[in-house]
């Protein structure tokens, strides 16, 4: 290391669950923030519950999710709905920078921890809550995950093929979608809490920041008032564009062209010059036109080689061109491997564990991954005593009256 | 928030988001663009379907809070003005081809020389090393390099992606956390750095940890249509309804099957099923199917059940017994859908921008968060071409109108 993570002097007490909200704590807390993350035993973190885990044994402790969201940061397992509980969660609040939560929108004013009741016990302090549907609006109290708010929002509409219902993107897309937005949001306020001495309250609707990844389809109908349609793997710009059989089962490649250039380049990779001279196919337009005899043609040759000697045949021509890689395939894939996309971390249930490191490099102040996510109430001592100062006794007290569970 | 800093964005169609969540978050963002205007302003949809550089909706999408100025950075001319401009700059963003920049003198070493505190971003399809670092890309290439793709669509055709490209944009909003994380540590160290930022790295976060399978010696994602196989169970998420599509998590066990009682509950009143099927264990189902307690054909007939009672409802009918009985149950929302949405509007989320060039005014979506101090403005309205040349050439870098008109003849504005 050359010197201190950036968000070294940040604290935060994480009352979040699942994927949305943990994601982004998860990237703070790789670079230097100190996360306590509060759960309760009896209301697990669903995020446990999802796969992959750990030789598909679908024990609580050994979820790839769970440790893959939470690696770094500190656990605490405390029962909220008891009054010492949030006597617990308030002394955390005074040390905290900042509270992030991710319930349904009533339940913090139920336990009288809302905003207004830690402004009293911390006037600085930064409180984000993350749900589906945000805080206020007919459909708050919105249940479900991010597959039906990504249903919710237009994702499903916007992915499928013209012949067939929606297929929608994989899973909980908006969980993948909102936790940048969380991150820059607890961002922003931590650097104006510093210059004016300022917290407030941040209120993210899940679908209201996954809307900006559909912003050019949302504009269309706003200005246009078009519907745009899913359209298969057709692209409006660029033709060819599709994913074609390559040999071997369930096995594809996906190609995309977009200039003259490159429509060149496959003529002569797929060994077929006179298409060059053919009118059918002399611009993307016409090309978008004739699209399922190019099909035919492409598939014809991607059938015959493997994905992989046609990704390589493709790119050495310069064109846009990738095996479409499945999820055994992303673990020795040589782009991720070089950038260390895989951090295999000590784990004392499973003894290694692993997680995915920092999507992006710092040149001066890399990401620290070094400790995996807590298995429940891992570090029930360690936030009460180092960080809280309290006794023996009452740890041993909180302990008797069922608190730390 | 950010209204102390500058950015200056030299992205292509890869990155225009990363500058625009900074200049939601209120820093003035200097978008640069060649002579000829930015690449992604000829990417459609366009406003009235007129291809005009102006009118691209793509643009449209991802320039606002920022204004425009027109520069070449290849000229000498124009490399010196760009060099002026990041001596007072906080963030630089770019998104060309790994080392294209450094090739015209603006690597991040060559700009550090000049300002050690500038938070240097670069958002590239691959990262900015490596052996794929080089590779021609688009978004379906991205998406195909890193999980998404073989995970999403119908299990008997070619995998699929988002009908509107998505990888960039997470790139673009990671990219964002980034240049926040390497900013915050500027406020204490005074130095910045080098932000490197791969797509395909961002865009593995959809996989939804899927990318860990094989580390953790566990079966892998496979492409089921939004739903999902648990066990010998294909679970379908997308069901017919009157009007349309819904989403249903029609799952069984202690977290699911709760919310499955009560849409069977439903059911039942309406006169879809029988008093047996309603009050079926539904927190045991699953394990009872896989044991064989319960016959497969009872899945079967239970989705028909479903199926059938769902298709005499609209999707307005379904959201809102889903809210009053709370169920697992959501409307496959079309775009116009969700543009007309009561919930959005209750949250008074959209933020109408007037486009005077045009004489009229458009919905954008609003603010990605609500923040009760410091809320997002929506203060500018995306640029035109160049549009604030004038006021940045000679307002604030102090260049004559006579020089700026050489620079123009010259074409480096």
């Amino acid at each position: 290391m050359t010197g201190e993570l950036p968000l070294s002097d940040v604290k935060i007490v994480d009352l979040m669950w699942l994927i949305a909200g943990p994601a982004a704590t998860r990237v703070l807390a790789d670079y230097g923030a100190t996360v306590v993350r509060i759960e309760s035993t009896r209301h697990l973190d669903g995020a446990r519950t999802i796969g992959p885990h750990h030789d598909d044994d679908p024990d609580p402790e050994g979820s790839g999710v769970f440790g893959n969201m939470n690696a770094g940061k500190l656990g605490l397992t405390l029962d909220i709905s008891q009054p010492a509980g949030r006597e617990v969660v308030l002394d955390l609040v005074r040390w905290a920078d900042v509270v992030t939560e991710a319930f349904s929108p009533k339940a913090m004013r139920a336990w009288s921890l809302d905003y207004e009741s830690l402004r009293q016990v911390k006037p600085e302090i930064i409180m984000l809550s993350t749900c589906l549907m945000g805080q206020t609006g007919p459909l708050a109290q919105f249940a479900g995950f991010g597959n039906l708010a990504a249903a919710v929002s237009g994702f499903f509409s916007l992915t499928g093929w013209p012949d067939r219902p929606p297929a929608g993107p994989f899973s909980a897309y908006t969980d993948y979608v909102a936790p940048r937005f969380t991150a820059a949001a607890i961002l922003a306020a931590l650097e104006y809490r510093d210059r004016t001495g300022e917290g407030q309250y941040i209120d993210q609707s899940q679908t209201e920041s996954a809307l900006h990844f559909l912003g050019p389809a949302v504009l269309d109908y706003t200005v246009n008032r078009r519907v745009q349609p899913a359209v298969g793997n057709r692209d409006p710009n660029m033709a060819p564009h599709g994913v074609y059989p390559a040999a071997g089962e369930d096995r594809w490649i996906a190609i995309a062209i977009s200039t003259p250039m490159q429509w060149a380049s496959l003529c002569a990779v797929l060994q077929q010059p006179e298409l060059l001279e053919d009118e059918r196919f002399a611009t993307v337009a016409a090309r978008r036109a004739h699209h399922e005899a190019l099909d035919g043609m492409i598939a014809a040759w991607t059938q015959k080689h493997t994905a992989e000697e046609a990704e390589q045949r493709l790119q050495a021509h310069d064109i846009p061109a990738s095996a479409v890689l499945g999820m055994y395939d992303l673990a020795t894939e040589p782009q991720l491997a070089h950038r260390q996309h895989f951090v295999e971390l000590d784990d004392p249930r499973q003894e290694t564990t692993t997680v995915e490191g920092s999507r992006f490099k710092l040149s001066r102040t890399p990401a620290q991954i070094d400790r995996v996510a807590p298995t429940l109430g891992r570090d029930n001592r360690e936030v009460l005593e180092t960080i809280l100062g309290y006794s023996a006794e009452r740890i041993a007290a909180l302990a008797a009256q069922g608190i730390l569970q | 928030m950010l209204s102390p800093y500058r950015v200056l964005d030299l992205t292509t169609e890869r990155g225009l988001l990363c500058g625009q969540i900074l200049g939601d978050l209120g820093a003035d963002v200097i978008q640069i663009e060649p002579p000829g205007g930015s690449r992604a302003r000829r990417l459609g949809p366009f406003f009235q379907d007129d291809p005009h550089l102006d009118s691209s909706l793509y643009w449209w999408a991802y320039n606002r809070n920022k204004r425009s100025l027109t520069l070449d950075v290849r000229s000498d001319a124009g490399l010196a003005i760009l060099h002026r401009l990041v001596e007072s700059a906080h963030f630089f963003i770019e998104s060309d081809t790994p080392g294209t920049l450094a090739d015209y003198g603006l690597g991040y070493d060559d700009l550090a020389l000049i300002n050690p505190a500038l938070v240097y971003v670069s958002i590239s399809p691959f990262g900015q090393d490596g052996p794929k670092a080089a590779y021609a890309d688009s978004d379906l290439i991205v998406l195909a390099a890193s999980g998404p793709l073989m995970i999403t669509g119908d299990d008997d055709r070619p995998p699929l992606r988002v009908s509107v490209p998505q990888a960039y944009l997470h790139a673009s909003a990671e990219a964002a956390v980034a240049a926040l994380i390497a900013h915050y540590e500027r406020q204490r160290s005074g130095r910045g750095q080098h932000v490197d930022v791969s797509a395909q790295q961002a865009a593995a976060m959809a996989t939804q940890s899927g990318i860990l399978a094989a580390a953790l010696n566990a079966e892998e994602f496979q492409r089921l249509s939004g739903g999902a196989r648990v066990g010998r169970f294909k679970v379908q998420l997308v069901w017919p309804a009157l009007d349309g599509y819904v989403a249903i998590l029609y799952l069984f066990g202690p977290a699911f099957g709760p919310f499955t009682h009560r849409l069977m509950a439903w059911i039942y009143e309406e006169g879809g099923c029988d008093e047996a099927t309603r009050d079926k264990n539904w927190l045991t189902l699953l394990s009872d199917l896989f044991t064989g307690q319960e016959p497969m054909e009872e899945y079967d007939r239970l989705k028909l059940v479903v199926d059938a009672f769902v298709r005499t409802k609209t999707k307005a009918e379904l959201l809102e017994q889903a809210m009053a009985r709370r169920l697992l149950v959501a409307p496959v929302t079309t775009i116009d859908e969700v543009v007309e949405s009561d919930q959005l509007a209750a949250r008074d989320y959209w933020r109408t921008l007037g486009h005077t060039e045009l004489g009229q005014a458009f919905r954008y979506p609003g603010a990605f968060a609500k923040f009760s101090r410091t809320p997002i403005r929506y203060r500018r309205r995306p640029p035109t071409v160049g549009e604030h040349n004038h006021e940045i050439y000679v307002d604030e870098l102090g260049i004559s109108p006579e020089q700026l008109a050489d620079l123009r003849r010259q074409g480096v504005v």
